[in-house]
């Protein structure tokens, strides 16, 4: 099946540097892919990369160095990404990301001034697009945000605001919901039925999900593919961090 | 059923929705702008107001834009003309002799006998109109406050007013009535005088010299024009020694004697002299011969045969559409006998022939005599334009050419130097006025005064206005301006930097949510509008504060200084057109003041931001 369909994402021959006063980080990403409904773990300690691999799935980050770098926006042909960077073209990047992509933050990252429907319905509005009213009351009702839509982020359980969060994300139908420590600031119960909410809904949606954690546990028996870093010191100075799928989880 | 990403419309959305969610500082930042604002407009306001009212005053004041001259010239009809197309000049009307202009008003039941100042006016006199009075038209007068008060008389009543001149040592007057239709507020002087219409005006100028008004029943002379000629050619029966030739122009007016050949004579006069007889051409070179330089000469031949003739050479008349050079002559039975010329029906040459019916009179060439008795047209141009009369036809001529009467000619000369029109109902020709002895000119605005003054000055007219006074509320203004553009420089200062301060710290404030706008499809260029649309919205805001603060403050200083204040008139005061052109102001300065947080918003990087706490 894997092989057959398009890959949302695929990502081979990156290469990543980073430079702070003396210390050089180098992330390698030799091969990375995400088919449409599938939901890819990236794991790993705190300062291995995965954060920096996921500015650059997010577009945020220019990658150093990349043989193949695509996005799939499901509608039109496949993105040449590279191509973009090399191009600066700064407008396609954030279209792309506003048409094609969901984004959950570690806290949520809500606008504190706008409501929770202000914050919801703004990726459909600026995709163009009103989000039907049927469409958020059933999104809402299964996320267990049905009643906070009126109020203002900052009211909100931090629980709830991870979840309005995913709703933000997956409401104006993404393709590809980028996923960073969703669960970081919650407990270990709640943070697993966000887990599996998420992983429910991509699948239902055949929405490609990228989750960045550093719970192990959490996510090896819910995501179907899961990539992990190889962190090598070379010298004083320099740490190279290579990006590898597990292969406990390739089912 | 996909409508086109409005990003650009989710910006000031989102903008207003920021500063809706810090109300507070809002708020603050509001009141700021507005208590800079605010304060601006009321200095505007108090400068614009104060000075409005100051030149209002002025303005309202037809004094003070008044321009009098102040010595007595005449100004040739075509001068008002001119200068009444000057731009600025709002009425312009010729004005006599001061002294021509003193009437007497027959004193009413308990008002003094006085004299009074006649002064013309003419329709748009904004003396009179913004004085609260009509202008006069024929048979009327308006009088100022103090020649009611003399005389007695109210508005709607009548007075008579009675002109007096002495002619030949002998005292004459006239009285003519007039309707009082209104009096003048005290404002427009404290001086007795008496407005009425120029014709009136003129009619009693004229009389006070000595010459009648016809249609008011007003005797006196005719204004004649006097016959004026080239030269006289003197026919002797013998000639002169040299020597009493030149003792013949001694004191005479005429400056040189030259014998004249026959050919000449026959040119002027279309005759030869006969046989045995001596010619003379007495000429005054670039001047001019009159009756009383003939009458000179005249004297000195007493006692010779002879006949002195005067010529105007080079008069061209139109008869009955055909130009023609007629033979000016007027000579005697006697004259007529010596010279073997048929005489002519109005007789000799007496210099100034009575406008009785003999001058307008034409011998036509017997060859092409139409039937006596009728009239032939004729007209002339001089200087004033073509002259148009008629002409009795007397009879005919042997002579080659038409023979009119030497001092038509003579009158038709001085019409080329001097301005003579022809009455078709008295058959008369008159001199026209030269022109008018001063005028009364009032500028459109006080404004216009200065410019007016000095263009009448350049021109050698000597003036006076109330410059001054305009001048200093000039000088105010400008003060007022310099320092409401000093203070406005401050207030901008102040006003910009905290908006620039306020703008750059909430874009500080909310880096990470500009992050996540960014992760969430907006490119830089939109969130460069975020600070921008605050901007514009802080400054609509603080400008709408602002004008309600001025609103009051005006309201305020206007109810305090009600008492110095006319009704409609007040201290603080911004025109209508003002508002848009300060709002637009303000409004790009904000866009400008954040453009600083603009360039701050575009440089945030989500990747750093995003994981903030």
């Amino acid at each position: 099946m894997a092989a057959t369909a398009t890959p949302m994402v695929s990502l081979e021959g990156l290469v990543k540097v980073r430079s702070q006063s003396e210390s050089v980080f180098e992330l390698h990403v030799p091969r990375f892919a995400v088919l449409p409904g599938q939901m890819v773990a990236v794991v790993g300690e705190s300062g291995c990369g995965k954060s920096t691999l996921l500015d650059i799935l997010a577009l945020v980050m220019a990658p150093t160095r990349v043989a193949r770098f695509q996005i799939d926006p499901g509608s039109g042909p496949v993105c040449d990404v590279a191509a973009l960077w090399q191009r600066e073209d700064e407008g396609a990047l954030a279209r792309l990301r506003r048409d094609s992509f969901g984004y959950v933050l570690q806290t949520g990252g809500l606008l504190p001034f706008l409501s929770v429907r202000g914050n919801v319905r703004l990726p459909g509005r600026l995709k163009g697009e009103e989000i039907p009213p049927e469409r958020l009351e059933t999104l809402s009702r299964r996320l267990g945000v049905a009643g906070c839509l009126e109020r203002m982020p900052l009211s909100l359980s931090i629980g709830q605001r991870q979840r309005v969060a995913i709703l933000r994300a997956l409401a104006h139908r993404p393709r590809l919901l980028l996923a960073d420590e969703p669960t970081a600031a919650v407990d270990q119960n709640r943070a697993r039925t966000i887990m599996e909410d998420m992983r429910h809904l991509a699948r239902d949606e055949g929405v490609a999900v990228v989750v960045v954690t550093h719970d192990v546990d959490l996510v090896m028996d819910r995501a179907d593919r899961a990539y992990t870093f190889a962190t090598e010191e070379i010298d004083g100075q320099t740490t190279r961090s290579v990006c590898r799928p597990l292969p406990e989880s390739s089912s | 059923m996909r409508a086109p990403p409005r990003p650009w419309r989710q910006i000031p959305a989102l903008a207003a929705s920021h500063l809706c969610h810090e109300w507070i500082l809002t708020l603050c930042l509001v009141v700021a702008l507005a208590a800079v604002i605010s304060p601006l407009l009321v200095l505007l306001g108090l400068k614009y107001g104060t000075i409005q009212t100051l030149r209002e005053r002025l303005v309202e004041d037809p004094v003070f834009r008044e321009i009098r001259p102040t010595q007595t010239r005449e100004f040739a009809p075509p001068w008002f003309d001119e200068v009444s197309s000057w731009p600025g000049v709002a009425f312009l009307t010729p004005t006599i002799l001061p002294l021509s202009s003193v009437i007497h008003v027959v004193p009413r039941d308990g008002g003094k006998n006085g004299l009074f100042d006649l002064i013309p006016t003419a329709p748009g006199d904004p003396l009179l109109l913004e004085n609260g009075a009509p202008v006069p038209v024929e048979g009327e007068a308006v009088v100022t406050a103090e020649a009611a008060k003399r005389s007695g008389c109210q508005a709607g009543g009548e007075m008579t007013v009675r002109v007096s001149r002495s002619r030949g040592g002998r005292s004459e007057q006239v009285e003519a009535r007039l309707k009082v239709v209104s009096v003048l507020d005290p404002r427009a002087g404290s001086l007795a005088r008496v407005y009425a219409p120029l014709s009136f005006v003129l009619d009693v100028e004229a009389y006070k010299e000595g010459y009648g008004a016809p249609g008011r029943g007003w005797a006196g002379q005719t204004p004649d024009p006097y016959a004026s000629f080239d030269g006289a050619v003197l026919l002797l029966s013998e000639p002169l020694f040299p020597i009493a030739r030149t003792g013949l122009i001694i004191n005479t007016g005429f400056g040189r004697i030259a014998e004249m050949s026959g050919e000449t004579v026959h040119e002027l006069f279309g005759f030869l002299p006969p046989g045995g007889f001596a010619a003379y051409d007495l000429s005054a070179p670039g001047a001019s011969i009159t009756t009383s330089n003939l009458q000179a000469v005249g004297q000195k031949l007493r006692g010779r045969d002879r006949v002195l003739l005067p010529y105007v050479r080079g008069i061209e008349l139109m008869l009955q559409g055909q130009a023609l050079h007629p033979i000016g002559l007027s000579l005697d039975a006697d004259q007529g006998a010596l010279l073997q010329v048929e005489p002519l029906p109005w007789g000799g040459s007496r210099g100034n022939l009575p406008q009785d019916g003999r001058l307008l009179q034409v011998l036509a060439p017997a060859s092409q005599a139409p039937a006596k008795g009728g009239t032939v047209a004729a007209s002339f141009t001089g200087m004033e334009g073509e002259l148009a009369f008629k002409l009795h036809l007397s009879g005919s001529t042997s002579l080659a050419r038409p023979v009119v009467p030497v001092e038509l000619l003579g009158i038709l000369r001085t019409a080329t130097q001097r301005k003579v029109l022809f009455d078709p109902n008295t058959e008369r020709f008159q001199m026209a006025r030269g022109g008018y002895r001063g005028f009364r000119l009032y500028a459109r605005s006080i404004d216009d005064v200065p410019a007016l003054y000095e263009k009448l000055k350049t021109q050698g007219v000597e003036v006076m206005a109330e410059v001054e006074a305009i001048e200093r509320i000039r000088t105010l203004d400008r003060g007022l301006s310099r320092l409401f553009w000093l203070i406005s420089l401050l207030s901008l200062f102040g006003g910009t930097s905290v908006l620039v301060s306020s703008l750059y710290a909430a874009v500080e404030r909310r880096r990470r949510d500009l992050g996540v706008l960014r992760l969430l499809g907006f490119a830089r260029r939109h969130v460069f509008f975020f600070p921008v649309a605050q901007g514009l919205i802080i400054s609509a805001l603080g400008l709408a504060a602002g004008f309600a603060g001025y609103g009051i403050l005006a309201l305020a200083i206007n109810r305090a200084f009600a008492s110095e204040l006319a009704p409609g008139e007040a201290f603080c005061f911004l025109p209508a057109s003002y508002i848009p052109l300060f709002s637009m102001a303000t409004i790009f300065l904000a866009a400008l003041a954040s453009l600083v947080a603009a360039w701050r918003a575009t440089c945030i990087d989500p990747a750093e931001v995003i994981r903030e706490q």
